[in-house]
């Protein structure tokens, strides 16, 4: 490896990660201080709070419940975030075509399996203060980093696309009419950006994305067998049967539905514009643990929801949001149905927030403009239009007539599947390169963990291609 | 490296709660000065700061290149793949 630049601070003197104390010493520090932002200032009043917080955490009963309060968002965003619509019809396809069992326990694992990938996120977020696209691009160069912008590009557009077609189909239960429900979810996008503060958008969409939590109610109207559900926890059985083209395909999905390329790209900008730093490394730890808990609660409880479909032998292969929901409601009753339908709906519009985001920071930090909700629009433009147009563009794909929805949802989570290894490969590569993470490079065991969850994803995704190709292999 | 990085944290550490020149305790923040804004901030998270640096490019060994092109061709070779499963699951729906 030759000798990078090691991050040259613009101080004379400082290293890869110098602290401010130092800076304003320094000689260059009256430079830096007549170029101070107004996403510095906001991101310094958030570090405030942080330090406030830490300092009274010591004398305080409540004070590090006050401090993971201020340092919760990223992992509890990403992790809602990605139990999408999508995802949420995966789970429920899972519960539908097999009952309780094999993918009940599935599901936890392949949150395990984000986890693991997220947390590499928080620390190269913390350690770095830069975004994911950026340090593929400064590390690896434009031909290395245009690839994986497609990737994060095309994959993020697709399902950007399906997001709205959740928010489309969960309010088409209630008779609202597509042009309605697409346009008022585009006017939530936007007044999530406007108030150009960080903190108050990951606070809207945190409260959003809390009410992913409706197919717990949804679930307990379908009254689960806990018996089935704890044996299934336990045992991975009954393992599903009958065509093993579709189970390999739902597996995959189903994966798909959890670990994707956007997730690593959004959190780590997420980090770094909420300005979290190698010391807050345990609070994003734990953030990242409690979305993934979370989002594992509210994905099992989509499976139960629709388990009674299974048990009356009613074919969901090619259900729909809003099918879905109908079917449900002669079985668990219109407020069961509604339930489920609002969650596709919640699922859809934060998705299509945390996804439009995540795309305008890749953007940003790949053209090297302004690209931080901490940002007035006049000052960071391009990342807001790169946000608000995504979500346009994707939204008018949904009312076009005759446009192949089916299509896209079919395809989207594999998709994110197949395009994870490379993604994965990258992160990997940052996160152990010392230059980069100093002390923070990954240890023995998130390494093995880290290479273990890349080559289950590679063995997922060739047996899907192999299947394909070659479906009499497995009696399909 | 290493060491030196040590010794980065545990500046930081020291941060928040000795040197900063923010009163963490008072109910009231001013950040009129834009000292008080940097003494909050590391200096690679300033805006002006990671503008003006970049962590320079890395040297690929061949093995990472050969890598990096084995995941870049699996990658085109199922998205094919999922064009195909695409067809067949349109041609079988008619």
């Amino acid at each position: 490896m030759d000798a990078p630049d090691k991050n040259p601070s613009l101080l004379a003197g400082q290293t890869a990660h110098p602290t401010t104390e130092s800076a304003v010493a320094s000689a260059a520090a009256p430079e830096l201080i007549g170029l101070v932002t107004h996403e510095d200032v906001d991101r310094a009043r958030d570090r405030w709070e942080v330090a406030r917080a830490r300092s009274k955490g010591r004398s305080k009963k409540f004070g590090s419940f006050r401090l993971l309060w201020l340092l919760v968002g990223p992992g509890v965003l990403v992790f809602l975030g990605e139990n999408d619509a999508p995802s949420m019809l995966s789970y429920s396809a899972d519960g539908s075509r097999y009952g309780v069992g094999f993918f009940i326990p599935f599901v936890v694992l392949t949150f395990i399996m984000g986890f693991i990938v997220q947390e590499m996120t928080v620390r190269l977020g913390a350690v770095t203060h830069r975004g994911h696209a950026e340090l593929i691009f400064d590390r690896f160069g434009k031909f290395w980093g245009f690839f994986a912008m497609g990737d994060l590009i095309f994959g993020n557009f697709l399902t950007l696309v399906t997001e709205f077609i959740g928010v489309r189909a969960g309010l088409g239960f209630f008779g609202v009419r597509p042009a309605i429900a697409v346009g008022g979810a585009l006017v939530i996008v936007v007044a999530a950006i406007t108030s150009g503060r960080y903190w108050t958008w990951e606070r809207i969409t945190l409260s959003l994305a809390i009410f992913n939590g409706l197919f717990i109610p949804a679930a307990i109207l379908a009254r689960p067998d806990w018996h089935a559900v704890g044996h299934a926890m336990v045992t991975w059985t009954p393992f599903p049967g009958g065509n093993r083209y579709e189970i390999l395909l739902l597996i995959l999905a189903t994966i798909g539905a959890t670990v994707t390329p956007w997730m690593l790209f959004f959190q780590q900008s997420a980090v770094v514009d909420k300005g979290m730093q190698p010391r807050d490394i345990n609070a994003g730890r734990f953030d990242t643990l409690l979305g993934a808990l979370l989002a594992s609660v509210f994905a099992i409880a989509a499976i139960l929801a629709t388990v009674p479909l299974f048990h009356h032998g009613i074919n969901a292969a090619d259900f729909q949001a809003a099918q879905f929901a109908e079917a449900l409601e002669p079985l668990i009753g219109h407020t069961g149905a509604a339930l489920f339908a609002l969650g596709i709906f919640e699922a859809g519009i934060v998705a299509a927030i945390a996804i439009s985001t995540s795309s305008a920071y890749a953007f940003g930090e790949v053209m090297q403009t302004g690209h931080s909700l901490n940002r007035p629009l006049r000052e960071a433009w391009p990342f807001y239009l790169t946000l608000f147009g995504s979500a346009c563009a994707a939204a008018a794909l949904v009312l076009i007539p005759h446009f192949p929805l089916e299509f896209v949802v079919l395809t989207v989570n594999v998709i994110a599947v197949l395009a994870m290894p490379p993604a994965l490969a990258f992160l990997l590569l940052l996160v152990n390169d010392p230059e980069v993470m100093g002390e923070h490079v990954n240890g023995f065991w998130a390494n093995v963990a880290g290479v273990t969850v890349t080559v289950l994803l590679i063995i997922a995704g060739l047996g899907f291609g192999l299947a394909t190709v070659f479906p009499k292999w497995l009696g399909g | 490296m290493d060491s030196h990085r040590a010794d980065i944290s545990a500046e930081q550490g020291a941060l928040a709660s000795r040197d900063i020149p923010v009163d963490v305790k008072s109910e009231q923040l001013t950040l009129q000065d834009p000292r008080a804004v940097l003494s909050l901030l590391e200096a690679d998270q300033v805006v002006a700061a990671k503008r003006r640096t970049h962590f320079g490019r890395k040297n690929l060994s061949l093995g990472t290149k050969a890598l990096l092109w084995g995941l870049r061709v699996y990658v085109v070779a199922m998205l094919v793949i999922v064009l195909i499963s695409v067809y067949q699951a349109i041609h079988a729906a008619r």
